[in-house]
């Protein structure tokens, strides 16, 4: 069953004019991983925000569950990881998990709270403050409120960019395994091959500006693990995505 | 407590260097009195002191609440409307190009010759630099940080509450600092004209007299109460302010 299609989806830039995205199509499947690559400033970050609501004015069809973005948000059914864990330095982590029903006027849930920090690994940080965390562990306190709504659709925006080269294989891990634990629907916008790869059931691969899909490669590895990297499967996988990427340039 | 002794050597040798110049010179005391003279005035004359100084203090505070909650309604107006900022902030360094002892006289026959005319000088010497401040921490509000409450719809009061008031508290303590020390100086030039009490009243009455010694009684008075007003800030700040971070 297809969670998210997007149909001929067309984006111009209402301060500059410019035609961001053209002619885009694709479908996310409910449950499915998918990954979003293509070349700096193509649009990717674009694409996230009209799947999540925040921004509007376009041509052609965005569907969640047969709704449109902005009501897909305003029912909560969107949970956002943005490239900045944008954590509020005032609030310990418990509250910044919390944040997202404080704000949707929810009764606040401190078990479920604690529970997604449990998910993330970061159960004894809840009344730190985000200030005595790494940069990573942020992050994963992002995600985990990113989850506290329950929401049917995770959109990440390259979650994992300010992660360093020696944690990221960790990240990327805890990732999968998150993914694992609550199968919510995930579209990640990430620069990193690799990670799509390693992470994804599904690789939308676009154009330069103004970004169109190039080639939808779907991924299947019998499992996922530290040493998948190293595999012939994972290296053809990255292999197909960078000539995709690079055709698509000289194009 | 190592702090505490170098200010104290700091000002042990001021007044040291002080007396022996007055001493040593013979300055009449209607000129420079000594600083033994100065603190037999304070200890003579403490409960007149301790009344006006209160008085000045309140005048002072007063002005102070009223520019700074003035700066931070037009603040986060501003955030809301950039057209309120373009209207109001030509008026606000118009005002505060005027010096504020040209204004102090049509003040006083504004708001008559008791304690409102010194609480606008007050009011009015605190306002722009207070505006300036919290204008700067409503302006590097983080674009990601709102993007993210609107991801979630929330709503202005909730976006000013969680996030506007919080974000731009660094750069309001950095107002109320600034307008603490500048308070307590309208406060005294608003005394200056047409006042019968408070800390600028004393020390222009006993000018008139010669009472030099209580002159400067006053005048380190009036300093003591200008910081004990900023370090208050200081501590709440301190206690409030947990997240940002200094050099040393």
């Amino acid at each position: 069953m297809d969670l998210i299609q997007v149909n001929n989806l067309e984006k111009r830039y209402s301060n500059s004019g410019l035609l961001a995205l053209r002619n885009l199509s694709f479908t996310v499947k409910k449950g499915e991983f998918v990954s979003i690559v293509g070349p700096f400033g193509c649009g990717k970050t674009t694409i996230l925000n009209l799947i999540g609501g925040i921004t509007d004015n376009y041509k052609g069809s965005i569907r969640i569950n047969n709704e449109s973005p902005s009501e897909a948000r305003r029912k909560r059914k969107i949970g956002y990881c943005f490239q900045k864990s944008n954590l509020l330095p005032w609030l310990n982590v418990l509250d910044n998990v919390l944040l997202p029903q404080k704000i949707t006027n929810i009764k606040e849930d401190n078990e479920k709270a604690i529970e997604l920090l449990k998910i993330v690994g970061l159960e004894d940080y809840a009344s730190m403050k985000p200030y005595n965390l790494s940069g990573g562990m942020q992050q994963l306190v992002s995600i985990a409120r990113s989850l506290v709504l329950d929401p049917e659709i995770l959109l990440l925006d390259e979650p994992l960019s300010s992660i360093d080269e020696i944690n990221r294989p960790k990240m990327q891990l805890k990732l999968l395994e998150i993914h694992k634990r609550t199968r919510k629907t995930t579209v990640m916008i990430t620069h990193s091959i690799d990670e799509a790869v390693f992470l994804s059931d599904k690789i939308v691969v676009l154009t330069p500006r103004p970004a169109m899909v190039k080639k939808i490669v779907n991924i299947t590895f019998l499992q996922r693990n530290e040493d998948t990297i190293f595999s012939k499967k994972f290296i053809n996988y990255a292999k197909i995505i960078k000539k995709e990427l690079k055709n698509g340039q000289n194009n | 407590m190592d702090k505490i002794i170098k200010i104290l050597l700091t000002f042990s040798i001021f007044f040291l260097i002080w007396y022996f110049v007055v001493t040593t010179l013979k300055i009449p005391n209607y000129i420079l009195p000594n600083p033994i003279e100065v603190f037999e005035s304070l200890n003579t004359n403490r409960s007149v002191i301790i009344t006006n100084s209160l008085i000045t203090l309140y005048e002072a505070f007063l002005g102070f609440f009223i520019a700074n909650s003035v700066s931070v309604l037009i603040a986060l107006g501003i955030t809301f409307n950039k057209k309120i900022e373009n209207t109001i902030m030509p008026f606000a360094i118009i005002l505060e190009t005027i010096p504020i002892i040209a204004l102090t006289p049509l003040l006083v026959i504004w708001f008559g010759p008791g304690e409102y005319s010194k609480i606008a000088t007050a009011a009015l010497i605190c306002f722009f630099p207070s505006l300036v401040n919290v204008l700067r921490g409503v302006k590097s509000l983080d674009r990601d940080l709102v993007a993210f409450f609107k991801a979630y719809s929330a709503n202005k009061i909730q976006l000013t509450k969680m996030l506007i008031i919080p974000s731009i508290l660094p750069y309001l303590f950095a107002a109320l600092k600034v307008s603490s020390s500048l308070a307590v100086v309208g406060a005294l030039v608003g005394e200056f004209i047409g006042a019968n009490k408070g800390l600028g009243f004393l020390i222009i009455s006993n000018y008139y007299t010669l009472n030099i010694p209580l002159v400067f009684a006053s005048i380190i008075t009036s300093s003591l109460v200008g910081i004990v007003f900023y370090y208050a800030i200081h501590l709440v700040e301190k206690r409030i302010i947990t997240w940002t971070t200094t050099i040393d």
